[in-house]
């Protein structure tokens, strides 16, 4: 698997897609990795009907060697960008990791959570029980097209670019 | 680069100005080497390094820069460092807790620009020694002999998993060190003591190691007061200690122990492998605490919806006594949690408060000095629990009626306590303490089955059998199926005398549960006192074909086998016992009367004299080694035994 460069790459709202789904994740985030497995079920459901999706990581530092061990560590299928110059952070108004977002053709119509598990950083469900991102998709297959919506995740803070 | 940033540094730049003009407590420069890095080095650490729990490492300027905005947010909600107990409602050892004062530094110091400063201003690094026996070698690793799956993804999972030790002489262990194999996935372990192997029966049951539940009940022992005594506890951060010199805690032969483990899914497969690393001592305690619970877990039923659902308990302490330390557990539903002491004068003592109990940060906390308080104080705690939809932890969506009990999906609500008669008590306030708590505890379920029972079994461990033995009929009259109750009762009716009442109980027992080879060992007894010596030998021989590295049985069956004058076959068991239980010169004097009764009086002579060398003054050994002698010397000078 290669890895994407951001600065390199024109993928939101790629043409003939449906949309364009990005999970902005941290390789040493405890609450992203606990998400893996949801994130890479999100992929295998939704990337069969056409959704590109895409894991983005944004820490500093972050080697492609790195980025490509966790992927296989923790079974994440997605293909992976990675961000240091927070391109996609800054265009999808993330502040914590894991989040989503979610492009129709080059609109942001939902960025936050991925589900509701987490309520606060000491607060959680054993599994969420409103799931806004699948619901949007959801909702983008169906032939809608969704105003902007934006939920809170909990997760680690993303850092400055450096 | 765009207009933007520009804009937030001259912001930014307005901001500090105003700081400078409004307060002079702002420092002037926040740096990470002369002022963070203390913090980070203090609070964080030691869990934030290499090996060690935390996600990630904090131990240099690179570390905490790159997690900064983290470390703001966490901080200024008190999620980190993670210390539950409210400030000035207990004293504890190693509290983590940031002052004010500090956690508006670190967001000073982000907001700032998170500058590294001059070097020479920071501090040495904490050094970790990430794999290693904290404590130096241990003298006896008690290890999972396989690995334990943890799912990726999932509920938390709580297990179990029983540990024989293979000691053959009782131990008394200064501290302990759990190692856990992988301590991202091992939230918290607690070690229960399982001198009865009464879990053994569940372990593996479904074909894993271990068996789940999130808490264990073990039987007592009967015959002997040893109430569990020491938290055995470990999270994340947990530094081994040796206990005081003069409180050790024993370890008997035979005891299993049992390693309690709550198990996180990290979002991959994990396995875990925990071992347990003890340190013996060949002192004695002197000081003999235990653990005072208090709970009321039959009044937790708690409706659906209800947010302020409230539990009280309340033991007097019968004699004065120092709390070293304290337990607080509940589970998903508990909200917040108090202990205190009432005085005899009315005033009262914070022991413990949390006001957002989360089952994730459990631990014990230890006073950094002891409590004492005066006889007549009340120990007393106050539990409330959330059963509300707007309690995200709540693991029934919709809520639903909750009972106390063990599973996850239960509640429970307990205050442990460590508590110690004073320095210089001379009588051991144990039993009247446990007295105090199971007479509470009959308060609270006057047809409880534990109370009745623990009762009956602090009885019999005081040798008042004729007190016990009501007890234990009147648990057995609230579960006449209980075969541990029916063997107790069995053996205080042994004991008082009452054979054919003994016999009838315990073979009650053993038809109850025919594998329960305690309730056999205790016929075998009854039987050989009753001069049923060909009913005994059955019972014992049942035993050890089933563990024939029991042996006290193996002693028992021999000492049977010999009073029906079958010599050949005790001395067969007599070996086996003598080996399994080397120190224990009734053994040795008996292995010496059968070998000297084969006209062996080498071996019998080596027998005595290790006897002897066990208890110089066991006399029949004495006697008989003298006679032995004798015997080697002159042939046919004296009459065989």
């Amino acid at each position: 698997m290669f890895l994407l460069l951001a600065a390199q790459l024109e993928l939101v709202a790629p043409h003939g897609e449906k949309a364009a789904v990005l999970f902005f994740i941290r390789a040493d985030c405890p609450i992203s990795n606990r998400f893996a497995p949801e994130i890479e079920r999100i992929y295998e459901q939704y990337g069969q009907r056409g959704f590109d999706i895409h894991l983005v990581y944004s820490e500093p530092g972050l080697s492609a060697d790195r980025i490509e061990a966790h992927r296989r560590e923790y079974h994440l299928g997605a293909p992976a960008i990675s961000d240091p110059e927070h391109r996609y952070i800054t265009l999808a108004h993330i502040r914590a990791t894991p989040s989503a977002a979610v492009f129709v053709k080059g609109r942001l119509v939902y960025d936050g959570r991925i589900d509701n598990r987490f309520v606060s950083f000491s607060k959680t469900r054993t599994s969420g029980i409103q799931h806004d991102l699948t619901g949007v998709l959801d909702l983008i297959e169906a032939g809608k097209t969704p105003p902007l919506r934006e939920t809170r995740a909990i997760g680690c803070a993303v850092e400055e670019v450096q | 680069m765009p207009a933007a940033p520009r804009f937030v540094s001259a912001f930014r730049a307005c901001l500090g100005l105003l700081a400078l003009l409004t307060s002079s407590s702002v420092h002037a420069q926040v740096t990470f080497n002369k002022h963070i890095a203390p913090i980070v080095f203090e609070y964080c650490s030691a869990c934030h390094h290499a090996g060690e729990a935390a996600p990630f490492a904090l131990m240099n300027y690179t570390d905490v820069r790159n997690h900064a905005n983290q470390i703001v947010a966490v901080t200024k909600i008190r999620f980190m460092p993670p210390w539950p107990p409210e400030h000035g409602y207990g004293d504890f050892v190693g509290e983590r807790r940031l002052s004010d004062a500090q956690i508006r530094l670190i967001a000073q110091w982000v907001s700032d620009g998170r500058k590294e400063g001059d070097p020479r201003d920071l501090p040495p690094a904490p050094q970790f020694d990430e794999e290693g026996w904290r404590l130096g070698p241990p003298d006896l690793i008690v290890k999972l002999p396989q690995p334990f799956h943890v799912p990726a993804t999932g509920a938390d999972v709580w297990r179990n998993f029983v540990m024989p030790t293979g000691l053959t002489e009782t131990k008394y262990v200064r501290a302990i060190q759990l190692r856990p194999g992988n301590k991202r996935v091992v939230h918290h372990a607690n070690i229960v003591l399982d001198s009865t192997q009464s879990l053994r029966r569940r372990d593996g049951a479904d074909g894993q190691p271990g068996f789940p539940g999130m808490d264990v009940i073990t039987e007592a022992r009967s015959g002997t007061f040893d109430p569990t005594s020491h938290f055995l506890f470990w999270k994340p951060g947990t530094i081994p200690q040796f206990e005081p010199e003069d409180m050790a805690w024993k370890l008997d032969p035979g005891t299993d122990l049992i390693f309690n483990l709550h198990l996180l899914p990290t979002g991959k497969d994990e396995t875990v492998q925990p071992e347990l690393g003890l340190y013996f001592t060949t002192r004695a305690p002197t000081r003999l605490p235990m653990l005072v619970q208090l709970e009321h877990d039959g009044a937790l039923d708690i409706p659906p919806g209800a947010r302020d659902f409230e539990v009280r308990d309340r033991v007097v302490l019968p004699a004065a006594a120092e709390v070293l330390g304290v337990y607080p557990h509940a589970h998903y539903l508990g909200k917040q949690m108090e202990a205190w002491a009432t005085l005899p004068d009315g005033s009262r003592i914070w022991l413990l408060k949390i006001n957002d109990w989360d089952i994730n940060w459990q631990g014990v906390y230890m006073y950094r000095k002891p409590v004492s308080l005066p006889k007549g104080s009340a120990l007393e705690m106050r539990i409330t629990y959330d059963n509300s939809d707007q309690n995200p932890r709540n693991p029934s969506h919709p809520p639903h009626r909750v009972l106390g009990g063990n599973r996850s999906s239960d509640e429970m609500g307990h205050i442990w306590l460590q508590v110690v008669a004073p320095v210089g008590t001379k009588e051991d306030i144990r039993p009247a303490i446990e007295e105090a708590v199971m007479k509470r505890r009959l308060e609270k379920y006057p047809a409880d089955f534990v109370a009745h029972y623990n009762l009956g079994a602090m009885f019999v461990s005081r040798g008042e059998f004729a007190a016990a033995i009501p007890y234990l009929e009147a648990a057995l009259k609230v579960d006449p199926h209980d075969a541990t109750a029916r063997n107790t009762l069995g053996g205080a009716l042994l004991e008082n005398d009452r054979l054919d009442d003994a016999i009838r109980e315990l073979r009650q027992a053993v038809a109850d549960d025919p594998g329960y080879l305690n309730a056999r060992f205790n016929l075998g007894r009854a039987l050989a006192a009753n001069n049923d010596l060909a009913g005994a030998a059955a019972e014992f021989s049942a035993i050890v074909e089933k563990t024939a590295d029991d042996g006290d049985a193996q002693w028992a069956l021999a000492t049977v086998l010999m009073k029906q004058r079958q010599y050949e076959q005790a001395l067969t068991h007599l070996e086996v016992a003598a080996r399994l239980k080397p120190n224990d010169a009734d053994i040795q004097t008996n292995l010496g009367v059968v070998l000297a009764t084969r006209g062996d009086f080498s071996g019998a002579i080596r027998a005595f004299e290790r006897a002897l060398e066990i208890n110089p003054n066991e006399s029949v050994a004495r006697q008989n080694l003298e006679r032995a002698r004798k015997q080697l010397e002159s042939p046919g000078s004296a009459p065989r035994s």
